[in-house]
């Protein structure tokens, strides 16, 4: 009797973590997996939604994807876009929190500039494409400064030229994405001691030497572990470009998110909007598990 | 290897605090001096304005001759070890050391020689490689001291480096760092609160009090000859116990009890007689006051005492008492933590004593060991 109670009790015991979890699981389960398991599914069908009774399609779908040159541009696009907005919204968040860090500048200064360099995370994206596309105009604020500053001659029309489309669009995403790098980097500065940049005052270090040899040394977990989410975000960025460009002018702006859209609600061409969209999730897939790795060898 | 001067050297803050006031200290060359005081003293501000850490108000401050007020910290030819030891714990302990070496510009060669021959001194030699984080407090404190030698200063500085470590380590690096100051030779400036590590380790010991330099003489002077109740009380653990009394002719009167002085401390203090009549606070240190039932204490005369707690050392007894007589702040803030509610004086017994707590005992006393001083100045008579 004893000893069923004892066991009774271990039982318990053993499941009662997995009865605290399953909520959250239950969630994920429906929310998360069970969608991604489907249009895994569709990318393998024929026809996928539209028809009753779908056929296997094997690999056809990625085939098609893999030859068409539009995914392929989408694809650098989509590096392109990401790693410039990575690498920018890193060192503007980086000089921004270091400006905001800095006991060199007033401090009324530094709580003004601290909520205006917050203010494009307060927008959200169709905002934030919409501020753009209005200031970017052939006839808006931003031609007409340059203009009247000599360093263009003509009207230059920043979304609606294949040339300069892609790098307005990536424009408009580093405006909007640094504060988050600044908000991190800002908490991560101030939690270096003071004791290290003194010690280095005595030891004879200039002011990049404490940069390259304490503050960036300190800040790096942060600087990685941001830098990873950053990408992983930015490759999915949908609204932002979707409003500013749509994917044009002739593809420029295509990246993979408004190019799979397309495949499914221009083309109602599902199956292949689900390998597209595939082809996205194993690429996120691996950035997650390289941070996660990551974390884990922290 | 320098002599560390300070002339009038002030502090103000921007609210009109003032940290330091007047403050007057040379330190001669290889010489160990000790900055103590309480909390919010103002010493490690003394010794950050010695760094350049912390800007001067006003005076000058020679180090070796020259003038370093003007001075950024690295050209101040010194080196300091902080209470927190500041490594950087990116780097390893070979490049926490070598890194004042690595911004001159030093060849890589010369670094490993200079940081082998100081992680041999120090024995961190097999530690080398690893990263602060995986060293223990001992081994940091070596570390923090040991970047701070492969400068070769002129002087240095450390903020209360042991304060960090348990009881037992802070004892042996007393010693370790002490044995190294000698055998360097180099100048240091010391900082702690603890007045052990104040004792025993310095040539000289300075003692501050709100910014301003109370004395500053050999450990053994402070204790036998403190120039006011602040230095009477601060020097020494448990705090001497000071009470104010009436001198009536030869005899410290407090109503309860009275003390017959014998001539020789008349002799000693010509100003003393000028008290006759006047109030005047005495004190007497702990290890002063006996158990009169024992040997030590049967030749002190002795006066009446109320025993409220009793705390057995094995070595020694701190007894705790009350006695009838007015007990004086000596104005050390952490003095006050020595005295529980119900008692004004402490005395240090020996083991076998026998009094128990709240037994009424004769207390034996040592007069040719009392302090006097005035009751308004608090100074030393």
């Amino acid at each position: 009797m004893a000893r069923q109670k004892r066991s009774h009790h271990r039982l318990k015991r053993a499941v009662a973590p997995y009865l605290y979890l399953s909520p959250s699981l239950l969630i994920i389960g429906l929310l998360m997996l069970l969608p991604m398991v489907t249009v895994i599914s569709y990318s393998f069908q024929n026809s996928a939604v539209l028809r009753r009774d779908p056929s296997f399609a094997g690999l056809k779908h990625y085939q098609a994807i893999f030859a068409d040159p539009v995914f392929w541009a989408s694809l650098w696009h989509t590096l392109y876009f990401t790693c410039m907005s990575v690498v920018f919204h890193m060192t503007i968040g980086m000089i921004f929190a270091l400006m905001l860090n800095s006991d060199r500048i007033n401090p009324t200064l530094r709580n003004i500039l601290r909520v205006l360099y917050i203010l494009p995370w307060l927008f959200t994206a169709v905002i934030i494409a919409v501020i753009w596309r209005l200031l970017l105009e052939p006839n808006g604020v931003v031609n007409s400064i340059l203009m009247q500053l000599g360093i263009i001659g003509s009207k230059i029309e920043w979304f609606s030229s294949p040339e300069t489309a892609l790098h307005a669009v990536t424009f408009a995403n580093i405006w909007a994405g640094y504060p988050l790098f600044m908000v991190s980097l800002l908490a991560g500065l101030q939690g270096i001691p003071k004791d290290f940049y003194e010690a280095a005052d005595i030891d004879g270090a200039k002011a990049y030497q404490k940069l390259i040899f304490i503050t960036i040394p300190q800040l790096m977990p942060i600087i990685i572990s941001i830098s990873l989410l950053d990408f992983i975000w930015t490759m999915q960025v949908f609204p932002l470009i979707w409003i500013t460009t749509g994917g044009g002018p002739i593809y420029s702006t295509e990246v993979l998110s408004t190019y799979t859209y397309k495949l499914a609600f221009s083309s109602y061409n599902l199956s292949q909007a689900a390998a597209s969209a595939v082809v996205i999730l194993l690429i996120s897939l691996g950035l997650t598990l390289f941070y996660i790795r990551y974390q884990k060898a922290r | 290897m320098a002599e560390v001067i300070l002339e009038n050297i002030c502090k103000t803050y921007g609210n009109n605090f003032r940290a330091i006031d007047q403050l007057n200290l040379s330190v001669e060359d290889g010489e160990f001096l000790i900055l103590v005081g309480p909390s919010g003293c103002g010493k490690s501000t003394a010794l950050r304005m010695i760094a350049g850490l912390e800007d001067v108000t006003s005076g000058s401050l020679r180090i070796g001759g020259t003038d370093v007020v003007d001075m950024p910290p690295k050209d101040r030819d010194i080196a300091m070890v902080f209470q927190s030891y500041a490594l950087y714990p990116h780097m390893t302990v070979f490049e926490n050391i070598a890194f004042s070496m690595r911004l001159a510009g030093k060849p890589k060669a010369e670094r490993k020689k200079r940081v082998d021959e100081i992680a041999k001194t120090l024995q961190l030699t097999s530690l080398l490689d690893s990263k602060p984080a995986n060293l223990s407090g001992g081994q940091r404190q070596r570390v923090a001291m040991g970047r701070a030698m492969v400068r070769e200063p002129a002087a240095f500085l450390m903020d209360e480096p042991l304060s960090n470590l348990d009881a037992k380590l802070r004892v042996q690096m007393r010693a370790e760092i002490t044995s190294l100051q000698k055998q360097l030779g180099v100048t240091t400036i010391y900082v702690t609160h603890d007045q052990t590590e104040a004792m025993t380790m310095g040539d000289r010991v300075a003692v501050l009090k709100g910014g301003v330099l109370q004395q500053v003489d050999t450990p053994k002077r402070l204790y036998e000859a403190p120039v006011n109740a602040f230095v009477a009380g601060f020097i020494g653990s448990p705090s001497m116990n000071l009470f104010e009394a009436t001198l009536t002719g030869d005899e410290l009167t407090t109503g309860a009890f009275a003390i017959r002085l014998q001539d020789a401390a008349f002799a000693r203090r010509p100003g003393l007689r000028s008290y006759a009549g006047r109030k005047v606070v005495f004190g007497i240190r702990p290890e002063h006051l006996h158990d009169s039932s024992l040997e030590s204490g049967r030749k002190y005369q002795t006066i009446p005492a109320k025993v409220t707690s009793i705390e057995e050392l094995g070595s020694e007894h701190i007894v705790h008492l009350s006695i009838d007589a007015a007990r004086v702040d000596s104005g050390d803030p952490d003095a006050v933590q020595d005295f529980g509610m119900a008692s004004n004086a402490v005395a240090k017994f020996e083991p076998d004593s026998a009094v128990r707590s709240g037994s009424e005992i004769r207390l034996a006393l040592d007069d040719t060991k009392l302090h006097f001083f005035d009751p308004e100045t608090h100074l030393a008579i």
